[in-house]
């Protein structure tokens, strides 16, 4: 029993995130929960980066499009299997966060995340003009076939739910990889460069290829993000590389709290929702989107996530130990 | 010809870039709502020629309203962030900026864009020898050119040029000479948006004045601040005719690449020297 409750301490709140996972379909219509999936895995992606290691990226939608087009490509021209594609996207993404994180990654703060956002925008233009014939241009890649997987065993991807749990399993795999990345030793020095990055060089550590492996991690996710995404749409849009689809990972992120672990999940759900629900009523909600942005950043800038741990370790200083208070620890992370 | 329009094109860019790289310079911001304040002046100058019907005073008066309308960005929303110390922020609230306010334009004004006419005396063509070349485009070239020069005489020969130039290098030691420092970055602000509207009112006859015109603009003058070196002007300038030409040189020979030419240059040149051609040491 007590490896079983060591266990179950460790990853209370990957447990509770999963149960509402599991049950989110039920209280939400089906494809909007797929979406927050989706994107979700997309901002935790891309907190690795940013919340974690502390860099900066306009350019994320680079690794998400990636992913998608290299699982649109494989499943359009070469009949892949849904396996192999995700495979291919995730792959794709992978390579190209690793090439771009390594020459860029010795530029500071304001011109990386700009860098970045130049190789963002330059798969984007790719992808409209001159690459058009193979991606599809404005209208994006079309013509992928109707999806199912048949190993372990058979999945119906044209039904939502099982795509939903399909989803699931797949963004569940990655939280607890991401989990066990973050918490080992090696998330402890992403997090020691997002603090100090000289101090961690003078003990000794190359931050560079530091900073370049927790990357290549970050592009990984968003690319399985958008492979994840071309199989809920069935198309790959061209919009998945827009610098606007980066915008959103950073929204996310921040929304929930950059730098807590389920802040982008969090940020990506209540973003989703309400992009879900206000566009059906306001015709032009990005005005409320960015008005989300400038009233986060000026009233919460951590997030709600965040906002929350900080109420607690306030609240943690003041109340001596009851009921309550252990009941907040064992909420708290 | 295409020289021209080249040059014409990087004239903007060059009101832009100046703009953004003051912006940094001066406050470490980066200033994502730099192309909204662009479009501004476009829909500004759009909407005062109805009715003025003079170019002139139109472009004046558009300048005027959106720098205020910067300077009220600028003391409502950035100031309260200035003491959290971390650049992340006032960056993240121009980008939330950049996506609010093309929409609210596009609720006022609709989402089809406008057009603008070339004012009645610089309507048409020069021709010189076989080559035709548009009145305006020459009119942008050697307006934005005199703009320069009276904002180099500006900063190297008034007061408040010198001040900004100082609070560029050294905010704090301007602080203690007695300076107040807040108001030199609200004025620096909203001079940068000044160019940007400039930028905008003189490109509106010639480009598409519609909602997310900045849209694209912001992202090709970050390039071209970038390839000058954020923070400097002389960078701003040079980084503006060399994209000026490579977007319209491009266009030319490959036009399905033009877009993809610019980010290239950009990361090309980033990578090579990442401060940029003029920016300064220790700003990266």
């Amino acid at each position: 029993m007590g490896i079983l409750k060591n266990i179950a301490d460790k990853y209370r709140h990957i447990f509770l995130a999963f149960l509402i996972l599991l049950c989110m379909p039920a209280v939400i219509p089906v494809p909007t929960a797929s979406t927050i999936l989706i994107y979700g895995l997309y901002a935790l992606g891309y907190n690795i980066a940013l919340g974690y290691t502390g860099m900066l990226s306009f350019g994320h939608a680079a690794f998400f499009g990636l992913g998608a087009y290299g699982a649109g490509i494989a499943f359009r021209y070469f009949n892949a299997s849904v396996w192999s594609s995700l495979l291919t996207g995730a792959a794709l993404a992978t390579f190209f966060s690793l090439i771009i994180g390594a020459l860029c990654v010795r530029k500071r703060g304001v011109y990386f995340a700009l860098l970045i956002a130049a190789f963002g925008q330059m798969f984007y233009f790719l992808a409209l003009s001159p690459l058009k014939r193979i991606t599809g241009g404005e209208d994006g890649l079309r013509g992928i076939p109707v999806l199912s997987v048949e190993t372990p065993f058979h999945v119906n991807l044209a039904d939502p739910i099982s795509l939903y749990f399909f989803i699931l399993v797949i963004v569940a795999i990655s939280i607890l990889v991401m989990h066990r990345f973050l918490q080992s030793p090696f998330g402890s020095l992403l997090q020691g460069i997002r603090e100090n990055e000289k101090r961690l060089r003078a003990c000794g550590y190359n931050t560079n290829f530091i900073k370049v492996f927790s990357f290549s991690v970050s592009g990984l996710f968003a690319g399985l993000a958008g492979a994840l995404y071309t199989i809920f749409l069935g198309y790959v849009p061209l919009n998945s590389l827009y610098w606007l689809t980066s915008g959103t990972a950073l929204l996310m992120t921040l929304l929930g709290g950059v730098g807590t672990f389920f802040g982008p999940l969090l940020g990506a759900g209540i973003f989703i929702y309400f992009e879900d629900t206000i566009s059906a009523i306001v015709a032009r909600w990005e005005i409320i989107v960015g008005g989300m942005f400038v009233f986060l950043i000026l009233v919460f800038p951590e997030g709600v996530l965040g906002t929350i741990r900080k109420k607690m370790e306030q609240f943690g200083q003041t109340e001596s130990k009851s009921v309550q208070e252990r009941m907040l620890n064992w909420l708290k992370k | 010809m295409q020289v021209i329009l080249g040059l014409a094109l990087g004239a903007i860019f060059i009101l832009l870039a100046s703009g953004l790289s003051m912006i940094y310079g001066l406050m470490d911001v980066v200033n994502f709502a730099h192309g909204a304040f662009y479009m501004l002046g476009a829909y500004a100058i759009y909407t005062l020629n109805r009715f003025l019907g003079n170019f002139g005073l139109g472009v004046a008066f558009s300048v005027i309203i959106v720098a205020l309308m910067g300077s009220v960005v600028e003391l409502t929303l950035l100031r309260p962030l200035y003491k959290r110390n971390n650049p992340l922020y006032p960056l993240l609230l121009t980008f939330g900026l950049a996506l609010a306010i093309p929409d609210i334009i596009k609720i006022i004004y609709g989402l089809v864009g406008k057009s603008i006419q070339y004012p009645e005396s610089l309507m048409g063509s020069f021709l010189l020898g076989t080559l035709v070349i548009p009145k305006y485009r020459v009119f942008v070239i050697i307006f934005t050119f005199t703009i320069l020069i009276a904002l180099w005489l500006f900063l190297k020969k008034s007061d408040l040029g010198m001040i900004l130039r100082a609070s560029t290098r050294d905010k704090e030691m301007v602080d203690i000479l007695g300076v107040s420092v807040p108001k030199v970055m609200t004025a620096g602000f909203t001079m940068g948006i000044a160019l940007a509207a400039l930028g905008g009112s003189i490109a509106a006859p010639m480009v598409a004045v519609e909602p997310d015109m900045g849209v694209n603009i912001i992202m090709q003058s970050f390039v071209v601040t970038v390839i000058g070196g954020l923070g400097s002007l002389g960078g701003a300038i040079i980084g503006g005719i060399i994209i000026g030409q490579v977007v319209s040189l491009t266009s030319l020979l490959a036009g399905a690449y033009a877009d993809v030419a610019i980010y290239f240059a950009m990361a090309t040149i980033l990578l090579l020297r990442p401060r940029g051609l003029f920016g300064e040491i220790g700003r990266e």
